[in-house]
């Protein structure tokens, strides 16, 4: 129904209020797909696993995804390998965040 | 999927008066400083004491408390045993801590008194994190090292209490026999392994920090755990020799630790220096000066080297770790509990957006400036330059004060 780049488009609007940039150019959205009936699946991570906002993000990014015309239910594959590290991140994360 | 459960956050109004309690004592702390001499400064005087036990309940206890209450459930996963309890801690601790700075003073009697108020308020604390830590299944370092400092703790007040009751001339104990058992147990064994513990969680959180070893950690807290007991055995047993094994361990321990941030730092993603990072900076400076401190103080017995080591890892060390942290676990809160439910309605302010710049940096360079006048001034046992040095602290904690009160009360006109 969605394509990948799609769904990483809608996430995009969720962004970390700690570091300010949205979750797909933190590099934290390792996959999405949809199928025909409007069942969503997001595979993500965190930049740390003690991160307190942990249930809001996905809650947020739930939300978004929602939002998108047709979409029946999302699911969230929250994983921890491989490990979120600063080089999965867009360049210009990189940049603002090595100033 | 793994799951890693973060609902059982603790309502911000629970927090704020441990944060702004603490506040405030970290400022009388700073007032009375002006009422010391530094010609007759001993680590025994009853002024010292009633100022230590001043900054390090009120400010320091009070502000890791309230920060615990929060960090607890993200760090153990698990909700906590009876969050409610901390409505009560907060107003215990205080009230004691106000009762055994006069009690050191100028009345005794009311030192037995405060030291049991304290008391009821951290056995609160400590049993709730003992049950809290029950329900967790599966221990990592962190929760090790919560473990260890509260039972540290758990014992610390216990010595601490009976030494109260001593002072006071309720029971006969040797006061000095205990000291370095409660000074030890408390500062090294509750507060320094704290922040040791915590800096695994919040450190590469906040500055984004991948692939560095936890072996240093483990080695650091292992090597401070041991010293904590070798002066506990020393002072119980009258061994002298086990005092200094103890002294030498923590020495050495923080060391190892020291190495461990430096790698974090290294590690890090984000390299904005901030006033987080700032603070961060100046608290790790402030551990080592104090170790080179103590260890000098150690070859030559020159007591003023050690009030300096001292001093440095209270207001160096401590304060800093402690205001610098604020900055980052305030905004969080009161972004948690007033933005967090108008995301994807309103525009939503990022949680750097609710620091007070000016504020945060008037704190900073002042109090930065303060710690290292006064840590001259009681080098050079100079009056006139205590006094120099408490002014600047003064602004600082004003300033401090300030930034405090603006994040909590922050506001945003939501257009």
């Amino acid at each position: 129904m969605y394509t990948k780049e799609e769904l990483f488009l809608a996430i995009s609007t969720v962004i970390d209020p700690e570091v300010g940039f949205n979750l797909v150019e933190m590099g934290l959205i390792y996959d999405a797909s949809c199928d025909d009936e409007g069942n969503a699946y997001i595979k993500m991570t965190l930049s740390t696993k003690a991160c307190p906002m942990h249930q809001l993000i996905q809650q947020w990014v739930k939300e978004a995804v929602k939002k998108m015309a047709g979409i029946k239910s999302v699911e969230i594959d929250l994983v921890w390998e491989p490990e979120w590290n600063i080089t999965m991140a867009d360049d210009n994360v990189k940049k603002a965040l090595g100033g | 999927m793994f799951s890693v459960s973060q609902d059982f956050a603790p309502p911000f109004k629970l927090i704020s008066p441990f944060f702004i309690i603490g506040s405030l004592f970290y400022l009388l702390s700073v007032i009375f400083l002006f009422f010391f001499s530094v010609e007759n400064l001993s680590m025994l005087d009853t002024k010292i004491l009633s100022f230590v036990h001043l900054f390090l309940l009120g400010f320091v206890m009070m502000t890791i408390f309230g920060a615990m209450a929060q960090l607890v459930p993200v760090v153990l996963e698990v909700g906590h045993f009876g969050v409610e309890l901390f409505y009560a801690i907060w107003p215990l601790l205080g009230i004691g801590t106000i009762m055994m700075a006069f009690g050191f003073l100028s009345y005794p009697m009311l030192l037995p008194f405060g030291g049991v108020v304290v008391l009821i308020a951290m056995m609160i604390f400590v049993m709730e994190i003992f049950l809290t830590i029950k329900k967790v299944k599966e221990f990592n370092l962190v929760i090790s090292s919560i473990l260890i400092s509260n039972i540290f703790l758990f014992f610390g007040i216990i010595f601490g209490l009976i030494m109260a009751l001593g002072y006071a001339g309720m029971i006969s104990v040797d006061i000095h026999t205990l000291l370095k058992s409660h000074v030890f147990l408390v500062i090294v064994g509750y507060i320094i392994i704290t922040i040791m513990g915590l800096s695994l969680v919040l450190l590469p959180m906040f500055g984004l920090s991948h692939g560095f070893s936890k072996k240093p950690l483990k080695i650091s807290m292992t090597i401070v755990s041991l010293s904590v007991l070798s002066v506990m055995i020393s002072s119980l047993s009258g061994v002298v020799f086990m005092e200094y094994v103890g002294y030498t361990l923590a020495a050495l321990g923080l060391f190892v630790y020291f190495y461990f941030i430096k790698t974090i730092y290294k590690t890090r993603a984000r390299k904005e220096i901030d006033v987080y990072a700032k603070s961060l900076i100046f608290a790790y400076f402030s551990l080592i000066s104090s170790l080179v401190l103590g260890l000098s103080y150690l070859l030559s017995g020159y007591e003023p080297l050690l009030l300096t080591s001292v001093w440095m890892i209270f207001f160096g060390f401590f304060a800093f770790t402690i205001t610098g942290h604020m900055y980052k676990i305030v905004p969080f809160l009161v972004w948690f509990e007033r933005f967090s439910p108008l995301v994807g309605k309103q525009k939503v302010p990022m949680l750097a957006d609710m620091l007070p710049a000016k504020s945060a940096s008037a704190q900073f360079i002042f109090c930065a400036l303060g710690v290292l006048v006064v840590a001259a001034a009681l080098l050079l046992q100079d009056e006139v330059v205590l006094k120099a040095g408490a002014s600047f602290l003064l602004v600082g904690a004003l300033a401090f004060l300030r930034s405090v009160f603006y994040m909590i009360n922050y506001k945003q006109n939501i257009i």
